[in-house]
Parts: C-alpha cells; sequence; structure tokens
C-alpha cells in the first residue's frame, strides 16, 4: 500500500524529516505519535504532496508507483486521502457543493444535513470541522486515509461518535493515525505503533498499548533508548 | 426575445413592447409623464423612454423588465419610475443586457424607487454587457417608513466601461440589503453606493464581491451615511484571479448621530495557496478549484418563476 522509503524533506530549507521508514499494508491501522513540533503534521503534507515540502532524499511508493513527484490531485485519484488538524475556513463554499463536485460515494448521514447549506468550517464547531472532514474523506472512497490530530479538541463522546463513524464506512481502508495525546488508540487500536521525535522515527511496535503506557509515564524523551525501540515483532 | 417573452416590459434597442399585469399599472415613462401629473414630480426629467411601474397591491410572482440593445451604435437612456404602494409586497427582475458582443452600445439608464410605508420589495437586477459597451447606470431607493429592499444587482460580464451609482435614503424602521456582485474582465468598474439613515432604527446592510479578472480594474465606493440613530454595516470583498486586475474597496462611515452603530469590513486579495491545496487534497485540479471558489464567491444562482416554471437566472442574462 503506502512505503515511505528513507525521506527526508525540508521546508523552507530547514530539515525537518530525516530519512523516514514506514510501510504500511491493505487494511493496516498505524499511529504516528510524537510532541509538538516533532514533524508528524509535516509527514502528513508531504506525503499527501503539499508543494512546500520539497523531498531532498528517498521516495514514497503507493501502490507500486513512485509518487513522489505527484500532484496532491494525482495522489488522491490513486485512493489516498487527509483528514486535517486544521482545515482552512472557506467563505462563500457551501459543503453541499464540494461534495457535490467530489463524491465517488453516497453518504446518508441525518447530522451532515445541518452542515451541508453552511460555508465550509465557517463558524463551525470543533467537532464539526472534524466531522465535515471525515465526511468529506469518506466520499472520495479512498484505500488509504490520514487522520492528523483527529482527536484534538473534541470531547470524549464525540471522538467515540467520530471513531465508530471511521470504523463503519472506512473499514479495512489503510489508516495513519496522527496523534500526540494518543486518546484515539483505545478507540481505533492500531496495528503498529510509531514514535516520531525530532523528524525521525525513534520507534515502533505492535503493542500500542505498552508505548502508550510508557509515553504516559516517562513522557516522549524515553522513547529514544526503549527496549522496545524499533521492535515490530 | 426568446428568452424574456413572458417580461412585463421589453425593450429592444428603442422598440418597447408591455404585458400588462392586475393590480399593477405598467406604462411607459413617457406615457405615464403624460397621463400622471403626480409622477413629474418622480422623474428626474422628462423621459423619452424607460419604464414605469406602480404596484397598488401585493403580487405573488416576479415583475419583469428587460432593456436590450441588439443593434450597432445603439444610444439608451431610459428612465425608470417604480412606486410600491403602501404594505404592498413585490417581487422585480430587472435585465439590462447587449445581445451580441461587439455592439458598441451606450446604456445611461435612471431609475427610481418608491417604496412606500410598510411596503416589501425584492428586486434582482442583472446586467450582461458586450466589451464594447459603455454603461452608466444610475439608482435611487426611497425607502418611507417601515419598507423593506432586498436588492440584489449581478454582473457578470462588465462592458468596456461601467459607472455605477446607487443612493438609498431610509425613512424611520426602514431597511435595505444590498448585495452587488461584479466580475471584470476586460472592462473598468466604477460603483458609487451610499446609504444615507435618514430615520431612528433604520438599518442598511451593503455587501460588495468583486471579481477582478483578466485586464480589468474595479474602485468601489461604498458608503452609509448615519443622519439618525439607525445601525449600518458594510462588507466589501474583493477576489483577483489575474495578474493583471486592480481593485480598490473603498469603505466610508459618516455618523452623525451619537446613537448610531455602523461597521464594516473589506478585504482584497488573491485565493489563498491554503485554501487552493485543500481543495486539490479533495481531488480538484487547481483550475476546478479556482471555479468552485469563485463560483461560491459569487453566490447561489437565483432561480427565475416565470408561469410557474422555475428557470435559472442564466437564462436572462
Amino acid at each position: 500500500m503506502l512505503k515511505i522509503d528513507n525521506m527526508s524533506v525540508k521546508v523552507n530549507g530547514k530539515n525537518i524529516l530525516k530519512k523516514i521508514n514506514l510501510e504500511i499494508n491493505n487494511g493496516e491501522i498505524h499511529a504516528l505519535l510524537g510532541p509538538n513540533a516533532s514533524g508528524k503534521s509535516s509527514l502528513v503534507y508531504t506525503t499527501m504532496g503539499f508543494p512546500d515540502y520539497n523531498v531532498t532524499g528517498g521516495k514514497i511508493i503507493f501502490n507500486g508507483k513512485d509518487i513522489t513527484d505527484l500532484q496532491i490531485e494525482e495522489r488522491v485519484k490513486l485512493g489516498m486521502a487527509s483528514v486535517f488538524q486544521h482545515p482552512p475556513s472557506i467563505k462563500g463554499l457551501k459543503l453541499s457543493k464540494l461534495l457535490e463536485k467530489i463524491s465517488k460515494k453516497n453518504i446518508e448521514l441525518k447530522e451532515l444535513n445541518n452542515l451541508l447549506e453552511r460555508e465550509i468550517n465557517v463558524g463551525f464547531s470543533g467537532g464539526e470541522r472534524k466531522f465535515s472532514e471525515i465526511v468529506q474523506v469518506i466520499s472520495l472512497d479512498p484505500s488509504f486515509v490520514i487522520f492528523d490530530e483527529l482527536d484534538a479538541g473534541l470531547d470524549v463522546e464525540n471522538l467515540e461518535r467520530l471513531t465508530s463513524l471511521i470504523k463503519s464506512e472506512l473499514d479495512n481502508k489503510s489508516i495513519l493515525l496522527i496523534t500526540h495525546r494518543g486518546r484515539i488508540l483505545k478507540f481505533l487500536k492500531p496495528d503498529i505503533v510509531h514514535v516520531m521525535i525530532d523528524g525521525k522515527i525513534v520507534c515502533s511496535s505492535k503493542d500500542w498499548k505498552r508505548i502508550w503506557k510508557t509515553i504516559e509515564v516517562y513522557g516522549y524523551e524515553k522513547c529514544k533508548e526503549c527496549e522496545l525501540r524499533s521492535n515490530r515483532s | 426575445m426568446k428568452n424574456v417573452k413572458n417580461a412585463n416590459y421589453v425593450q429592444i434597442d428603442h422598440e418597447i413592447q408591455i404585458s400588462g399585469e392586475k393590480d399593477v399599472i405598467i406604462l411607459s415613462s413617457p406615457e405615464a409623464y403624460k397621463r400622471f401629473r403626480w409622477s413629474r414630480e418622480y422623474f428626474k426629467k422628462k423621459p423619452e423612454e424607460g419604464y414605469f411601474i406602480w404596484v397598488k397591491n401585493s403580487i405573488n410572482h416576479p415583475l419583469i423588465t428587460c432593456i436590450s440593445i441588439s443593434s450597432k451604435n445603439i444610444s439608451q437612456n431610459p428612465i425608470n419610475l417604480v412606486i410600491i404602494e403602501k404594505d404592498v409586497k413585490a417581487e422585480i427582475y430587472s435585465i439590462c443586457n447587449a445581445v451580441k458582443k461587439n455592439l458598441c452600445g451606450n446604456h445611461v439608464g435612471y431609475s427610481k424607487v418608491i417604496a412606500k410605508e410598510n411596503s416589501r420589495l425584492e428586486m434582482r437586477h442583472f446586467h450582461r454587457w458586450g466589451k464594447e459597451d459603455t454603461v452608466n447606470s444610475n439608482l435611487e431607493f426611497f425607502l418611507k417608513k417601515g419598507a423593506e429592499l432586498s436588492h440584489n444587482y449581478k454582473c457578470l460580464e462588465v462592458p468596456m466601461k461601467l459607472k455605477m451609482e446607487n443612493n438609498t435614503y431610509l425613512e424611520e424602521s426602514s431597511s435595505v440589503n444590498f448585495v452587488i456582485t461584479v466580475w471584470a474582465k476586460d472592462g473598468e468598474v466604477e460603483m458609487h453606493d451610499s446609504i444615507f439613515l435618514n430615520g431612528r432604527e433604520s438599518n442598511g446592510i451593503s455587501r460588495v464581491r468583486m471579481i477582478g479578472d483578466k485586464k480589468s480594474r474595479i474602485n468601489a465606493y461604498s458608503k452609509i451615511i448615519a443622519n439618525d440613530a439607525g445601525t449600518g454595516h458594510l462588507d466589501c470583498m474583493g477576489l483577483l484571479i489575474s495578474e493583471s486586475s486592480s481593485i480598490n474597496a473603498i469603505p466610508e462611515l459618516v455618523n452623525r448621530n451619537k446613537d448610531a452603530s455602523l461597521t464594516h469590513e473589506a478585504s482584497v486579495g488573491k485565493i489563498s495557496e491554503e485554501i487552493l491545496n485543500y481543495l486539490r487534497s479533495r481531488g480538484l485540479t487547481e483550475d476546478q478549484a479556482i471555479d468552485l471558489i469563485v463560483s461560491g464567491f459569487l453566490g447561489e444562482e437565483e432561480p427565475i418563476a416565470v408561469e410557474g416554471s422555475i428557470v435559472s437566472s442564466k437564462l436572462y442574462m
């Protein structure tokens, strides 16, 4: 599905991501944990092909195809999508109009009716914003989805509601969850968890519970020397 | 004529055709000037062409006027007068256009609208011109006590030169909601839009939406003058989608009453990269993203009801 091979990234001349290796197979859920400013969101934007994120080394392979130099929309056509942490407000553009343009799949959700005739993200609450993002992504019918800090600014009820929606509508899709709080892990139970610090993946493990417990107790610094580091077995 | 056969007043170059209505008097302006002596105080000068609409009772469908240029080098000078009686509700769709792009026409229009006490008028005004036309449009609205006006002006194809002046005078408890939308391409646009709050609890809102496309220049002067304790808001937004365009938005608030409240917001800029990239991340190409943003910016397309069926306003433009 997605293979990031020894990728380094610069933004405005500054090294942000350093020799990242990540492989997500069909139907797997991976979580990427890390403190603020560790480079997690940069990985999202780079993977999606945003122009300011310059890949200076390595490559991104999606379903066997090198997509390192592909435009954003070309990646989306191949089946990639992302739920952003801070999607912009778009005055004048109603959610219904956008969905009309992009939808490959019909979505019938009662809660959606309240948002359809509103301008995208204008005056949306935190929960509405995330819901709108998820609906847009579902409508694209992707095979791989990145969720950037889905749990940020959401109460437990909303988080539970949205993760149920993800489970029902994006079942069997490959998923990369980006989070620094980790609350979402217990709802979506990742197959593999990674920790990113200072633009590097310093730890990968199947035991997300243990990793998260370590982080909760000792903080992210502990991950640098943890015995689980690079242990994916 | 194809798309305006149901209009109440049609003027092609200088030829007119009028279709009457129950509860409404529709005449040419010269005829009204002759027939109703009282109307003379409202006409700026003796009209040579234009329409007169006097709505005496509420009507449940829109009245439609259409003034078109269809021949070369035509110069039109319509003087229009609209009177809405007390407590009456009315809707008017007004279309002014050139049927071809290269007619070198000149359209100088002057319209006066009197909305009497507690009347409600919804007016939609569509302009569409050729690249070699020049247009000067002057509108005056007089809103009596408790009257409400919603005026939506849209010009998505501007002439070589468009000059527009709108003045709205509000008496006590009357209100106006103006939306002006202009998409300028290969043309110059100058708009002066003033709302005078002359009565207490009057309320004026003006929203100006401008798109600066190739080789265009827009100067938009929007003003609210509070002479009494009313409220007013100006909202000017400009979107530049070409390097060879410019937009000057000049909002002005003049408050002469300590109990009046006036506000404004204005922004002019290009489409943000952040929004473009976001829409591209939904699978749209850059051009598709720009089209979607622009169409959102221009607002919904208003449907027009003619003989019970709904047709797109685009047919009229």
